[in-house]
């Protein structure tokens, strides 16, 4: 497998994209953002809903590990992923607009409002925890250019089974997040052609 | 903004003359700035909102490819002008990065302060052509030197036009502004003279 090069600038560019795309969506229907296309999937909300769940379990370790990290003058090379970690992060990359596989989450990381409609303004606030989060996401991977972070290890939201160098586990975080965002145009797509 | 900031700015805009009252207007249209070495100016994803004009430091203007290496299009320095000016003038996010190589102090305009300057200023028009013809030319330039021109040629030419402030930053990015291998501006350096 190829080596898995990892660079904070194009984690900032990627998760500009990310957050303006999911900004957007704010501005669909509220039928386009509640429905979900068949019985097991989710909706729009849904899926952003659980990109904030996914996120908050990491919320804490990494500004824990970043305050830990000490600081750095140089210029930082582009991080090079660990084997397991890069097939684990390769797993959730999507390849181009596709999912490579399609993966049974975990009940902890299911939305709370599964079996449930959102309100309006439970709709707003998912969309608000998502910025903020991901401001928390975007701050981390900024301080991250200027600390040492080889040696800032953190477990993953699934537990020590898999475990993560910051770099690696904003890598991770972030090909989550893109391989969500496909499967929100699939299901964008899918209520297009249904009758709402 | 002190006194000798806007000196330089008024200087850089030398093709408008001004009254004293629209030196007045023209002033409270810019505000300052300080950023530390590494500063993100602007991000890509993002849209550029600002048009810069700068006092201190060194930026560098670059993209990424594909291994997530900076691939340096641009510099701006004292007294040049600063900014991702497509996505400015376009307002759509860019794919590139400003970023401050050294501390810097910039004086910055945003888009509609900037759009009012050719509404209040008609000499601005003038300026506003010099400026993209100075931008077109450059890029032109650049162009026919990356795609003709051996490394050793393109070291020499850069070296002879380049500010003394672009010589002290990082040779990396010197080496990807000139398509070259950090290891092959380095062996350039020490064995060529301009």
């Amino acid at each position: 497998m190829a080596t898995l090069f990892i660079s904070a600038e194009n984690q900032i560019h990627r998760l500009n994209l990310l957050t303006e795309k999911i900004r957007a969506l704010q501005a669909l229907p509220i039928p386009i953002l509640t429905t979900a296309p068949d019985a097991k999937a989710w909706s729009i909300i849904q899926i952003v809903d659980h990109l904030n769940i996914a996120y908050s379990h990491y919320e804490d370790k990494v500004s824990d590990a970043l305050n830990k990290a000490t600081s750095i003058e140089n210029d930082k090379k582009p991080f090079k992923a660990r084997i397991w970690q890069g097939f684990i992060i390769s797993g959730q990359r999507p390849k181009g607009t596709k999912r490579k596989w399609k993966m049974k989450t975990m009940k902890r990381f299911e939305p709370d409002t599964i079996e449930q409609s959102y309100e309006e303004d439970q709709m707003a606030t998912v969309f608000q925890q998502f910025q903020r989060l991901h401001a928390h996401l975007k701050e981390a991977i900024l301080t991250g250019r200027h600390k040492n972070l080889y040696h800032m290890k953190i477990s993953s939201a699934i537990g020590p089974i898999v475990n993560f160098y910051l770099p690696e586990a904003f890598e991770f975080i972030l090909c989550h997040a893109e391989r969500h965002l496909i499967q929100i145009e699939e299901t964008k797509e899918q209520l297009s052609k249904k009758e709402l | 903004m002190d006194d000798d900031a806007f000196d330089r700015l008024c200087n850089f805009f030398s093709e408008i003359s001004f009254t004293d009252a629209q030196k007045v207007r023209f002033r409270s249209l810019w505000s300052f700035i300080e950023v530390p070495r590494g500063t993100l100016i602007t991000e890509a994803g993002k849209v550029e909102r600002y048009f810069y004009f700068v006092l201190e430091g060194v930026q560098a203007l670059y993209i990424l490819d594909q291994k997530g290496e900076k691939v340096v299009l641009a510099f701006s320095y004292a007294g040049s002008p600063s900014g991702v000016f497509d996505s400015f003038i376009a307002q759509q996010a860019s794919p590139t990065f400003l970023e401050a190589l050294k501390p810097s102090k910039l004086l910055k305009i945003n888009l509609e302060a900037y759009l009012s300057l050719f509404e209040l200023f008609p000499e601005f028009h003038k300026w506003g052509h010099h400026f993209f013809r100075n931008v077109l030319f450059g890029r032109l330039f650049r162009e026919v030197e990356i795609l003709t021109m051996s490394a050793e040629e393109r070291y020499i030419a850069f070296m002879q036009r380049c500010p003394e402030a672009l010589k002290v930053i990082p040779q990396k990015y010197l080496a990807s502004y000139l398509n070259m291998k950090p290891e092959t501006y380095s062996r350039l350096r020490s064995n060529t003279t301009y």
